[in-house]
C-alpha cells in the first residue's frame, strides 16, 4: 500500500495588491472555456450585532438587489443573460459572490460585480422584501430536523460566542433589523484592504489583473479601526439539549466540542483523525453504527475550522426506539479512538485516500478559485496546498491520538437530539443533565 | 456553438465483450485520477408490487462482500488505494462509480469484476441492510415535506407504470424483500449483458481495455430481463391529493407525465424548466417570488427517463398564502407561454445557461464518465453525450409553446398540496 505523494500542482498564481489595499489573484487553466470568479469580503456572520443576528447574510442578499448605476432587475437580466447566476452568501468569517461565465463575458460580469459589492444602495423596497422572504424561509426549515439540529447545536456548543449563531439569523432579530443598519455594515466593513478578488480559467492572466486593477482600483473607502478578536469557543461539562419536534419518526443527534480553528498547526493531524475516525465509508464510525448495528443510514464526524475558532462534532440520526443506543455508540467510539488513536493499516488508508482524492477537489476552475480565496482568507501558506500530500503522509497515529484527547467528546461537548421529548428525553438523562426546548426556539 | 472541448466522442475507445459487457474508456489527462462508473440497466422501472424497493436495496448489499474481498474489504482496500466510492439507484438505472489516483485502476478492477462475478448475499448483511434502508427511508421521505409529497405525485401520475412507486419502496415490500428474491435479482440484472462500464481520465485505453477484459470475461452472461409493464392509461382530468402534516406553512407540488427521454421534445422541457425558475430572472421566480410574494422557494424539474417521466414544479409558500390563492397566479404563467412562447431574449437566457450548465457538468472526469453512461442508459448510445448543447441551441420560440401546450395541459395535471396541521 502506497499513498500517492506527488506535489499538486497549481497553475502559476498571478497576484497583485492594488493601491486601495485589494488584492488580485488571477491563474490561466486549460479545460471548459469558462471563467469562475470569487470575490470575498473578510467580514461575516460574527460580527453581527448581538440583537442583529443575520445582518450579514442580509446585506449579501440585498447588495445585488440594487446599485447607483444598476437595478436589481437589471444586475439579474445582464448576467443571467449571459449564461451565469451571481451566488452570494456569508459564513461566520467572509462574504462571498462568486460567478462562473464563458471566458468572454468577464469584463462586463466583473464590472457587475465589483458594482455589487462596492456601491450597494440597498434599495427600501428590496430590503424590505428580502428580509420577509428571509423570515418566511426560516419557518420552512423548521420542518427539516437535520437543519433544526445543526442550529441548535451551534447554539449550544459555542454559547454567546460569535460563531454561535446560524448565519442566516433569527426570525426575531431579522425582523428588528433595519436599513440603516445594512448601510452601515456595509460602510464600515465593506473596504478594499478586507477583499480578496480570485479570477481562474480561460483566461491571459496579466489582462485579468488589468482588468480587475480598472474595475476595482477606483473603490475607496473609509479603513476604519480592526474587527473585534473572535476568541476560542467556550468549554462547559456535558449537557444534554433535546429539541421536542412531536412529529418526526427519527432523531436527529449531534454532539460538539470546541476545537481549532483553521491556521492552526495541528490541522493535518486533525484531518487525518477525522479521517479514521467519522470521514469515509470505512471510518470508525460507520462500521460501529451502520455496519455493525445497522442504527442508522448515515453518520459522519468532521473538525468545522473557521478563522478564529472551531469544533469538532458528530452527526447522524436513528429510528426513535434507538435514540439513546446511537448516542451511547458515539461517545464509546471516541473514548476508544482517543485511548489507543489508529492502528497502523487505519492510518495508512485514511493517508492514501486523502492524498488519493485531493486532486479531485482542485478538478474545477470554480474548486481553485475557492481554495486560492480560502487560502487569503485564513492566512495559511499555500504550500499547505501543493504539498499536502506529503504534509498528510508525515501525520503519525500519536499526533492523531493527541487530537481526539484534546478534541473529542470525552466527559465534554453538548449532546443535541431533535425529536418528540416524550419518547427520548428520558433515556438521553444517563448522559448528563437535560434540558427540552421547543423546536421553534431555534428561530 | 463551438463543440465542446473536454468531450471528444471521437477519441473514445469502445468495446463489447463476449459476455456482453459494455466498455467505453475515454483518455483526459489534465487531473491525475481516473473516474470508473458501472451501470446497470435497472431500477424502479424494473420492479413488481411486493418487491418495490429491491434495486435501491440491493445497491446496498453490493457493497458487502464478494468471494475473493469479503465484507468491509471493498472501501478499504479502494480508500488504501487513494480512492472513494459511491452508488445511486435511479428509477432507471443503477450506478457504481469510483474516482480514484491513476495507479489504481488494477485495483479498481479486481474489485468491481469480483463483486460482479460473486457477490456473497448473506442473511444477515441483508437483515443489517434492510434496517439501514428503513433508516434512510423514514430521512428522506417519512420526515421530510417533500419526500412525502413526491410520493403522492408520482403515484397520482402514474396509474399502471412502475414510476407510481418510490424508488426507495414501500416501507412494507423493504420488510418483505428475501434473500432467494436478491438471488434471482442479482442473476438476471447484474449479468455482464445488463451491465456497461465507462472509465474517464489519466488512463490509457488500449492497456485499459485488456485489462477489463481480462478480469471480467469469464462472467457468464445472464438470462434476460423480463420487459417493462406499460400500457398507462390516458389521463382525462385533475388529479388531487392532500398531504395533512404539522408543518409550517403550505406547500404545492404539481406534476405531468412528460415524454420520454428519447423524444425531442426533452431538450425543450430543459429550456422550459430553465426559463421558469432557473435564476433569479426566470419566470416563475420573478413572479411568484418577488413581484407577489406568493412563495419562498419554486424549484422546476424535467427529469429524463427511459419512459415518460415527470415535469415537476414545487414551491415552498410563504407563511399565511393558500394554495387557491398560489395556483391561479401560477396556470396564468403556464398558459400564457402555452399561448404565446417564450420572448426572445428570454429563450436566448435559458439557452445559454444550460450551455453553461452543461460545461460545468462535463469538467470533470466524473461528469463525463456519468454523461456517456446516463446517455447510453436512457437514450440508447453514449454517443448522445452533450448532445444536448445542440438541442438546446437548436429550440425555437414555437418548440417551447407547443410542448408547454401539449405536456401541461390542465386536464392532464396533478397536484398535491400540503396542509399544515396541529401547529400550536
Amino acid at each position: 500500500m502506497t499513498a500517492p505523494l506527488g506535489a499538486i500542482h497549481l497553475p502559476p498564481l498571478h497576484e497583485r495588491f492594488l493601491d486601495n489595499g485589494a488584492r488580485v489573484i488571477a491563474a490561466e487553466r486549460p479545460g471548459v472555456p469558462l471563467v469562475a470568479v470569487r470575490l470575498v469580503v473578510s467580514a461575516g456572520a460574527a460580527l453581527d450585532p448581538a440583537q442583529g443576528h443575520g445582518l450579514a447574510h442580509l446585506v449579501a442578499q440585498v447588495a445585488r438587489r440594487g446599485t447607483a448605476r444598476r437595478s436589481g432587475r437589471f444586475i439579474d437580466d445582464r448576467i443571467e443573460s449571459l449564461g451565469s447566476e451571481l451566488g452570494t452568501g456569508a459564513d461566520e468569517d467572509a462574504t462571498y459572490f462568486g460567478l462562473s461565465a464563458p471566458a468572454e463575458f468577464l469584463p462586463e460580469l466583473l464590472d457587475v460585480v465589483v458594482d455589487v459589492v462596492t456601491g450597494p444602495t440597498f434599495p427600501a423596497p428590496e430590503w424590505g422584501r428580502i428580509r420577509r422572504r428571509e423570515i418566511a424561509s426560516l419557518a420552512h426549515l423548521l420542518d427539516e430536523p437535520g437543519a433544526v439540529a445543526d442550529r441548535a447545536m451551534l447554539d449550544a456548543v459555542y454559547r454567546g460566542h460569535p460563531y454561535g449563531h446560524p448565519t442566516d439569523g433569527r426570525a426575531r432579530h431579522l425582523a428588528s433589523l433595519r436599513r440603516g443598519d445594512a448601510l452601515a455594515f456595509h460602510r464600515r466593513w465593506y473596504t478594499p484592504a478586507a477583499t480578496t478578488l480570485v479570477v481562474v480559467g480561460a483566461l491571459e492572466p496579466e489582462r485579468a489583473l488589468d482588468l480587475a486593477r480598472r474595475k476595482l482600483g477606483r473603490w475607496r473607502a473609509a479603513e476604519g479601526p480592526p474587527p473585534p478578536t473572535v476568541p476560542a469557543a467556550p468549554h462547559a461539562p456535558r449537557a444534554v439539549l433535546v429539541v421536542d419536534k412531536p412529529d418526526v419518526t427519527q432523531t436527529q443527534v449531534r454532539i460538539a466540542t470546541p476545537a481549532l480553528a483553521r491556521a492552526s498547526a495541528e490541522y493535518f493531524p486533525a484531518l487525518v483523525a477525522n479521517a479514521v475516525f467519522g470521514g469515509g465509508f470505512t471510518s470508525r464510525l460507520m462500521e460501529a453504527v451502520r455496519v455493525n448495528r445497522g442504527l442508522s443510514y448515515g453518520v459522519r464526524s468532521r473538525f468545522a475550522m473557521s478563522r478564529s475558532a472551531g469544533i469538532f462534532l458528530e452527526s447522524s440520526f436513528t429510528k426513535l426506539e434507538t435514540t439513546a443506543d446511537l448516542v451511547e455508540v458515539l461517545l464509546e467510539e471516541a473514548e476508544r479512538f482517543s485511548e489507543a488513536g489508529p492502528d497502523e493499516e487505519e492510518l495508512r488508508r485514511a493517508q492514501a485516500y486523502l492524498a488519493g482524492l485531493f486532486p479531485l477537489s482542485l478538478e474545477t476552475h470554480d474548486q481553485v478559485a475557492e481554495k486560492l480565496a480560502d487560502v487569503a482568507l485564513y492566512g495559511i501558506a499555500l504550500e499547505e496546498v501543493t504539498r499536502y500530500r506529503e504534509r498528510v503522509h508525515q501525520v503519525t497515529a500519536a499526533e492523531c491520538r493527541e487530537v481526539a484527547c484534546r478534541y473529542f467528546p470525552l466527559e465534554r461537548g453538548v449532546i443535541v437530539a431533535v425529536g418528540p421529548a416524550r419518547r427520548i428525553a428520558s433515556a438521553l438523562a444517563r448522559f448528563g443533565p437535560v434540558t427540552v426546548v421547543k423546536a421553534r426556539s431555534v428561530l | 456553438m463551438r463543440p465542446v472541448p473536454t468531450l471528444d466522442l471521437d477519441s473514445v475507445v469502445t468495446a463489447d465483450l463476449p459476455n456482453g459487457l459494455r466498455v467505453r474508456l475515454l483518455a483526459e489527462r489534465n487531473t491525475p485520477t481516473v473516474s470508473y462508473y458501472t451501470f446497470f440497466q435497472v431500477g424502479s422501472r424494473n420492479e413488481r408490487l411486493g418487491t418495490t424497493g429491491i434495486s435501491h436495496l440491493f445497491e446496498h448489499m453490493m457493497f458487502n462482500g464478494a468471494a475473493r474481498y469479503g465484507p468491509k474489504e471493498f472501501d478499504r482496500l479502494l480508500e488504501s488505494r487513494g480512492g472513494s466510492s459511491n452508488a445511486y439507484t435511479s428509477n432507471d438505472v443503477t450506478a457504481y462509480y469510483e474516482d480514484f489516483a491513476s495507479d489504481a485502476l488494477e485495483t479498481v478492477l479486481d474489485l468491481e469484476s469480483d463483486r460482479m462475478r460473486s457477490l456473497a448475499l448473506t442473511p444477515e448483511t441483508l437483515e443489517q441492510e434492510r434496517q439501514v434502508v428503513k433508516e434512510e427511508r423514514r430521512l428522506r421521505t417519512e420526515n421530510s415535506v417533500f419526500g412525502l409529497m413526491e410520493e403522492q405525485l408520482e403515484a397520482l401520475v402514474f396509474l399502471a407504470h412502475p414510476y407510481r412507486w418510490p424508488v426507495i419502496g414501500w416501507m412494507d415490500d423493504i420488510d418483505r424483500i428475501t434473500r432467494e428474491d436478491c438471488q434471482a435479482f442479482f442473476r438476471t440484472y447484474y449479468a455482464p449483458g445488463n451491465a456497461a462500464i465507462y472509465a474517464v481520465g489519466d488512463l490509457d485505453p488500449e492497456a485499459a481495455l485488456a485489462a477489463i477484459a481480462r478480469a471480467y470475461g469469464d462472467i457468464p452472461t445472464g438470462p434476460a430481463p423480463a420487459p417493462v409493464a406499460q400500457g398507462e392509461p390516458v389521463q382525462r382530468g385533475e388529479r388531487r391529493a392532500v398531504v395533512r402534516y404539522p408543518s409550517q406553512a403550505p406547500a404545492v407540488l404539481v406534476g405531468w407525465r412528460g415524454p420520454p427521454a428519447t423524444s425531442g421534445d426533452s431538450a425543450v422541457l430543459d429550456v422550459l424548466q430553465t426559463a421558469l425558475a432557473v435564476g433569479e430572472s426566470s419566470r416563475l421566480r420573478r413572479r411568484l417570488i418577488e413581484a407577489e410574494e406568493l412563495a419562498v422557494s419554486v424549484h422546476v424539474s424535467w427529469g429524463w427517463r427511459i419512459d415518460p417521466g415527470v415535469f415537476l414544479i414545487f414551491a415552498e409558500l410563504a407563511p399565511g398564502v393558500r394554495p387557491e390563492r398560489f395556483e391561479p397566479v401560477l396556470w396564468e404563467e403556464l398558459d400564457q407561454i402555452a399561448a404565446r412562447g417564450l420572448g426572445k431574449a428570454e429563450l436566448a437566457r435559458a439557452q445559454r445557461l444550460l450551455r453553461s450548465s452543461v460545461l460545468h457538468e462535463l469538467a470533470t472526469h466524473n461528469g463525463v464518465a456519468h454523461a456517456l453512461g446516463q446517455a447510453e442508459a436512457l437514450l440508447g448510445t453514449w454517443r448522445e453525450a452533450g448532445r444536448a448543447l445542440e438541442q438546446y441551441a437548436a429550440v425555437g420560440g414555437r418548440d417551447v409553446r407547443r410542448v408547454t401546450a401539449s405536456y401541461l395541459d390542465s386536464a392532464k395535471r396533478c397536484l398535491v398540496t400540503l396542509e399544515p396541521e396541529g401547529l400550536p
